[in-house]
């Protein structure tokens, strides 16, 4: 297992901390299982993954099924801490238009609670 | 004068443990267990055989064992003993031996015959399950039989039912009420593996055990551990023991065996100091119930020893039987995926099209494939998320859907609006696809459709341009929404198309290959074969990690 998930509350929004590969496989099944877990008691999570050195395909699509899941319960996930590569990544996949990015874990805070979510 | 194969149906005496003889007389046949020694034969009514013929004398012969041998023994009969057609007074007796009493050709038995297609692992489970063990035997007697079935069991590679079969075995030699076997899983925490109790009902909660004995046993590098609750005063934090009322528990250390040469008794333990812990064979019982606490050390050393390497070994056949299964698995995505990028190309005037496909080790979703309509020629590059047969599968129902749209001449946005509404209905678990569909048509006019796949790299004169354009991937979000693009192609433009295998190729210190050096291997008018040679040169010895496919497009004009 290359990914480590810590998981803290912040202003009322659950930041969770990734670092390591969100990749196809042990990896993906753990990020979605905490993530899930997390959304039966909280709305507001926050995703940072600037620990996160590699994410593939199978970890995307992991990402944006859980994203889905959530939005579709009335609950929201906002991203931040995203490194080079994965701002690529989303930006090929155009998946930067569906996930709200932010700078830091403090503007995306402020957002949610601007939101209200 | 070698026996014949025995046919027909054999009763179910005859146990895979115990061997059987089988009696013929004329047209019948019967199968008889011999389970106990001396079996006697003879005219007479008492005897284990009796044969009513009176060339049969009353006390005829005697089969008895000795040092897990068996012989058959005349008792100097009028007409004699034979094994094979030979008269004997004392012989040894192999399978398949022919035995005759006086009487000859008319009846006969068959020691121990082998019954071909009888021999699977669940019926000599159930054999050994219902063994009747006589009382005379002694405890020794009744491990060894135990540990030789098991051990023929271990080439089934069934672990599960091993260690069932182990705990079992276990509990009828300690005459302990419950018995339990924990392995190490890959973490080194102990999980429960297998749990029965007396009455062979499973016990699927380790709850009620005494843990710290557990622990205390796998902690104190001992051959084994025997708590007697009766004996000790100190149960200060042994929760469990007072709560249960447990009163003997029993706990072996399962040692990995260490490499053996030889196989047979003179064989050392493995030595605790070095043997390394995979688990542990925990039996109990409860107060006023029964007392394990005199079974023999001999005994319980055996089971350490054997219940060790007979686990090792089922582990090692079950790996070997995952691994076989594995390779079967890619050899059947290997042929799928062959046949995704059978692609025919059609030959069209205004321009050539080339694809070339290198596949990983571990078979991905990619695929490519080509049209000619009328309303120009289509390519179609795709990459289905995951790997293996299911992301195989998936690609080439993609392919299908693809191709059946583009012959139809739907618009490039409808067909992978159709294609993502087809996943995303389908939920396909998290599985999605990029894909990116592009068609040139005679005057030069491109339109492509980019649903997040890498940009194409237009080479125009030596120059590369990546237009952004593009979508969401299909399968992901079912309210995504799809658009094309399209731009003019001058003779001599070039359209080359990846996947993401070639970007992400790695070298040895994990850099990728990434956009820049595939923009200026492309820049120079390079062919396929550059691309591919410049990817491989750059990763030099490190394997491809995903699967690297390149489209190449020239408009000829």
């Amino acid at each position: 297992m290359t990914l480590k998930i810590e998981a803290r509350t912040a202003d009322g929004v659950t930041i969770v901390s990734c670092s390591g590969r969100i990749v196809f496989g042990e990896e993906a099944t753990a990020l979605r299982d905490t993530l899930k877990k997390l959304l039966g008691s909280t709305k507001r999570v926050l995703l940072n993954l600037s620990g996160v050195t590699y994410i593939d395909s199978g970890g995307l699509g992991t990402l944006v099924g859980v994203y889905s899941s959530a939005r579709s319960a009335g609950a929201d996930i906002k991203l931040t801490g995203l490194g080079q590569r994965l701002r690529d990544v989303l930006q090929i996949t155009k998946l930067a238009t569906v996930f709200e990015v932010y700078d830091n874990e403090q503007q995306a805070i402020a957002a949610f609670n601007r939101g209200g979510a | 004068m070698a026996s014949q194969p025995i046919t027909g149906p054999v009763s179910d005496s005859g146990s895979g443990v115990f061997p059987s003889l089988v009696y013929v007389q004329g047209n019948d046949q019967r199968s008889i267990a011999l389970d106990h020694t001396p079996f006697t034969v003879g005219r007479k009514v008492d005897k284990d055989l009796v044969i009513a013929d009176p060339r049969v004398s009353r006390d005829h012969a005697l089969i008895l064992s000795d040092n897990g041998e068996f012989y058959v023994v005349d008792q100097s009969s009028k007409h004699g003993t034979f094994v094979n057609g030979e008269k004997v007074q004392r012989q040894k007796l192999q399978r398949n031996d022919r035995l005759e009493f006086g009487v000859r050709e008319v009846a006969y038995v068959i020691f121990h015959p082998v019954q071909a297609g009888s021999n699977t692992a669940r019926d000599f489970l159930s054999q050994i399950s219902g063994i009747h063990i006589s009382t005379e035997t002694t405890d020794l007697e009744k491990l060894t039989l135990f540990l030789e079935a098991a051990r023929k069991l271990n080439t089934m590679g069934v672990l599960d039912e091993i260690l069932v079969t182990l705990t079992d075995a276990t509990l009828k030699l300690t005459r302990a009420e419950r018995g339990y076997i924990f392995l190490k899983d890959e973490e080194g925490k102990l999980r429960l593996a297998a749990g029965r109790n007396y009455k062979g009902e499973p016990l699927l909660d380790d709850k009620t055990i005494s843990h710290s004995i557990l622990d205390e046993a796998l902690s104190a590098n001992s051959e084994f551990l025997i708590t007697d609750t009766s004996q000790s005063l100190d149960l200060a934090g042994r929760q469990s023991i007072v709560a249960y009322d447990l009163r003997t528990v029993i706990c072996i250390p399962l040692l990995k065996p260490q490499v053996q040469t030889t196989r047979d008794a003179e064989v050392p333990l493995p030595s605790p100091a070095t043997g390394e812990v995979m688990g542990a064979l925990y039996v109990d019982s409860r107060f006023a119930s029964r007392d394990i606490s005199q079974v023999s050390n001999d005994i319980l050393r055996a089971i350490a020893r054997e219940a060790a390497s007979l686990i090792e070994n089922a582990r090692l056949v079950q790996a070997e039987e995952a691994a076989r299964r594995y390779q079967q698995e890619l050899s059947i995505a290997a042929s799928m995926q062959q046949g995704l990028m059978a692609v025919t190309i059609p030959e069209v005037p205004f321009a050539t099209l080339r694809g070339r496909n290198l596949s990983c080790k571990e078979i991905g979703g990619d695929f490519f494939d080509a049209v000619n309509t009328e309303d120009g020629l289509a390519v179609v590059l795709a990459d289905v998320s995951g790997k293996g047969v299911s992301a195989a599968l998936l690609a080439s129902t993609l392919q299908g859907m693809i191709y059946s749209q583009l012959t139809a001449r739907t618009p490039l946005p409808e067909i992978v609006a159709a294609v993502n509404r087809f996943f995303t209905k389908k939920h396909l678990g998290e599985k999605y696809a990029t894909v990116i569909i592009a068609r040139v048509r005679r005057d030069g006019e491109l339109e492509y459709v980019n649903c997040g796949h890498i940009p194409p790299l237009l080479v125009c004169n030596h120059e590369v341009i990546r237009p952004s354009h593009g979508n969401l991937p299909v399968g992901l979000l079912a309210d995504a929404t799809y658009e094309s693009d399209r731009c003019s192609l001058h003779p001599g433009d070039r359209l080359v198309l990846v996947t993401d295998g070639v970007t992400e190729a790695e070298n040895a210190k994990g850099d990728f290959y990434d956009n820049e050096r595939l923009e200026a291997v492309a820049a120079k008018g390079s062919s396929l074969e550059d691309i591919f040679a410049s990817v491989s040169a750059f990763c030099g010895g490190t394997p491809l990690g995903d699967d690297c496919t390149v489209v190449e497009l020239v408009y000829t004009g």
